[in-house]
């Protein structure tokens, strides 16, 4: 009797301490899912669950969040517009983000209003910046510093963490890889191919842009041989205006001439009225690429990826 | 004058031999004296002979711009880039980019009447408020006007992005990548305004020795003050439909003109013809050496220049009053 008593009591206790332990357990395992901690610029930020009130406040961030199947309230509108890049309303549906200002210049109060959950911020958010809105919402500032044109790709990755959404951002990434991997086939195969420049058409003539821009890796991808003919510094997005008399400088198999509104041909007819530039080897083969400046020298990300894919694809393939 | 107009021949020639490019001074010298050479041929005559003569029209026409204004004005430092008259003129053309114009005589008869507007505005100014009898007071009031135009145009730039780039073609001056229609676009307008200049040239002297001579010799006051203010608008204009504002040269001009030619008006706007389009032409050329292979704006150069010599001449003594 005595010793069934015992032995009751150790069982329920057993019982006990171990059911204590599977809850913990379970705590444990959830939380593992649910609290990540993210490697960013401002040190290792938390980030719980799966935000659903995101504000993007970088082009990039809001193509990989798009990308990973997420509408934000917020976003910052496309270098040169007055809203996000036309390439990337296609995506948006019915619900476009409201406007938090230019990314140089970020309306902290919009921010606030939209009580976002995540905030995911550009690289070269400023430290002021970084302290005001990590007051409102965990804030994902990527540490990719250098100007390299995959950085778009660890980008992604970290926002798509923050999302809690890895491998959707995962998929998309691979998915251009393997489209990028097709066109330079294609590209091969039709023979194209050649040294390409990629510049901003001004009215007093081009800026080169660097060829460790994003849009100058997928062309380098696609198998042409992306220069800046040494005009661009280490950390420079673009040269100046170059002088009329130096466009021979740019004058290589192709010209991939962008704007900053979306408006590439206008650029193409506004510079065709420059003797300079009619004179180019390049725009006598009738080389010229006319781009969107806001998907070629602004946007980043795998939905921008795969639309100037689909330009050098229509560009170069017959 | 002779030597002022020597010195303004090799200008010109300098400014066809220097550039931002590959091709230097001894090929374009060998290319003038006969060689084959297609590339320096194309640099030599197609870019930097038209940027040279627009340099020397651009150049003319602010010179004798800054001296009649500041003869109407009876002010030294009244100068059409400094007072707004320029700016005035700039903003028209960025209003009318963004409303849709680009063809080059819209251009220019929109600039224009900027200036014009500018140019009332300044001397309402200068004459109604009694801002005239202070140099310094008037340009404080110029630059209170160019502050409000350069916000508006600022205010452009903002509401619609995509005349953005032409725009900051029109906020500072340049002579890079100008064409030759253009420049004869302009020309007309500047022809109406040397005859006119010629035929008011004496009555403007005359009122230089104060109204009642003027009057006592038969001559209009008002009237004249208007031709002169719409000359000045039609060559303002003209200047900034193909070059930009580009400030301070309407200052130094008529600045160094008087001292080489004395108080009189007459004299001293025909000094203005070779040291505009020497001013002109010697800032561009260094403004395409110094950031080679790009090239600065003139405008940037001019006013860099230009400040330190308003300062100079405010900081002089004797202010010579007009």
């Amino acid at each position: 009797m005595l010793v069934k008593t015992t032995s009751m009591a150790a069982t329920l206790a057993k019982s006990g301490r171990l059911g204590m332990v599977g809850i913990l357990l379970s705590i444990f395992v959830a939380g593992s899912v649910q609290a990540r901690t993210l490697e960013t610029a401002f040190g290792d930020v938390d980030v719980e669950g799966t935000p659903e009130r995101v504000v993007t406040l970088y082009e990039g961030a809001l193509d990989a969040a798009v990308a990973a199947g997420v509408n934000p309230l917020g976003a910052v509108t496309t270098r040169g517009g007055d809203n996000v890049a036309s390439y990337i309303e296609a995506h948006l549906g019915e619900h476009p983000p409201a406007i938090m200002g230019v990314v140089r210049e970020i309306n902290i109060e919009a921010v606030l209003a939209q009580q976002p959950d995540l905030i995911l911020a550009p690289a070269q958010l400023s430290d002021e910046q970084y302290q005001l809105l990590s007051r409102i919402a965990p804030t994902v500032v990527p540490p990719t510093q250098p100007l390299a044109p995959d950085n778009w790709k660890a980008e992604a990755r970290l926002y798509g963490e923050a999302l809690n959404r890895q491998a959707a951002i995962a998929e998309a990434i691979e998915a251009v890889e393997q489209r990028a991997a097709e066109v330079a086939k294609a590209v091969e195969e039709a023979g194209v191919g050649g040294s390409a420049f990629l510049v901003r058409w001004m009215p007093g003539g081009p800026m080169v842009m660097s060829e460790n821009l994003f849009s100058a890796g997928l062309l380098a991808q696609a198998g042409l041989d992306v220069q800046d003919a040494g005009l661009v510094g280490e950390r420079g997005v673009h040269s100046d205006v170059l002088s009329l008399e130096n466009l021979s400088q740019v004058d290589g198999d192709w010209l991939f001439l962008a704007t900053l509104n979306e408006d590439g041909q206008a650029a193409v007819d506004a510079a065709k009225q420059s003797s300079a530039f009619t004179r180019l080897n390049v725009v006598q083969q009738d080389h010229v690429v006319p781009v969107d400046g806001q998907l070629w020298t602004s946007a980043n990300g795998p939905l921008a990826a795969q639309a100037i894919l689909d330009d050098i694809e229509a560009a170069l393939l017959p | 004058m002779l030597l002022l107009l020597t010195a303004l021949v090799a200008v010109s020639l300098v400014s066809l031999l220097i550039g931002a490019g590959s091709v230097g001074p001894g090929r374009a010298l060998s290319l003038l004296s006969g060689a084959q050479d297609s590339e320096a041929h194309f640099i030599v005559w197609e870019l930097r002979a038209p940027r040279t003569l627009i340099g020397i029209v651009v150049g003319m026409a602010l010179g004798v711009a800054g001296a009649l204004l500041q003869a109407v004005a009876r002010n030294p430092l009244a100068e059409p880039g400094l007072l707004g008259v320029s700016a005035g003129a700039a903003f028209a053309v960025a209003l009318a980019l963004v409303l849709g114009a680009s063809a080059a005589t819209l251009r220019i008869s929109v600039a224009q009447l900027g200036a014009l507007v500018g140019c009332v505005c300044v001397l309402s100014v200068a004459r109604f408020r009694g801002v005239g009898n202070d140099p310094i007071r008037l340009v404080l009031a110029g630059a209170a006007f160019s502050g409000l135009l350069a916000s508006l145009t600022s205010l452009i730039l903002l509401y619609d992005q995509r005349a953005a780039d032409e725009i900051r073609f029109w906020v500072i001056g340049s002579l890079a990548g100008r064409r030759l229609d253009d420049l004869f676009a302009v020309l007309p307008s500047m022809l109406v305004a040397s005859v006119v200049v010629a035929l008011i040239a004496r009555p403007l002297a005359a009122l230089a020795l104060g109204e009642r001579v003027a009057s006592g010799l038969g001559h209009h006051p008002n009237l004249i003050r208007w031709l002169v203010i719409a000359c000045v608008a039609l060559l303002v204009g003209a200047a900034t439909a193909i070059a930009g504002p580009i400030a301070f040269v309407g200052l130094v001009v008529p600045f160094v003109a008087r001292a080489l030619a004395g108080p009189d008006i007459r004299r001293t706007l025909w000094f203005c013809l070779p040291i505009g389009p020497l001013i002109v032409l010697a800032a561009d050329i260094i403004s395409r050496v110094v950031v080679a292979p790009s090239e600065l704006p003139l405008g940037v150069l001019t006013a860099l220049c230009g400040a330190p010599v308003l300062i100079a001449v405010v900081r002089a003594r004797r202010l010579p009053m007009l």
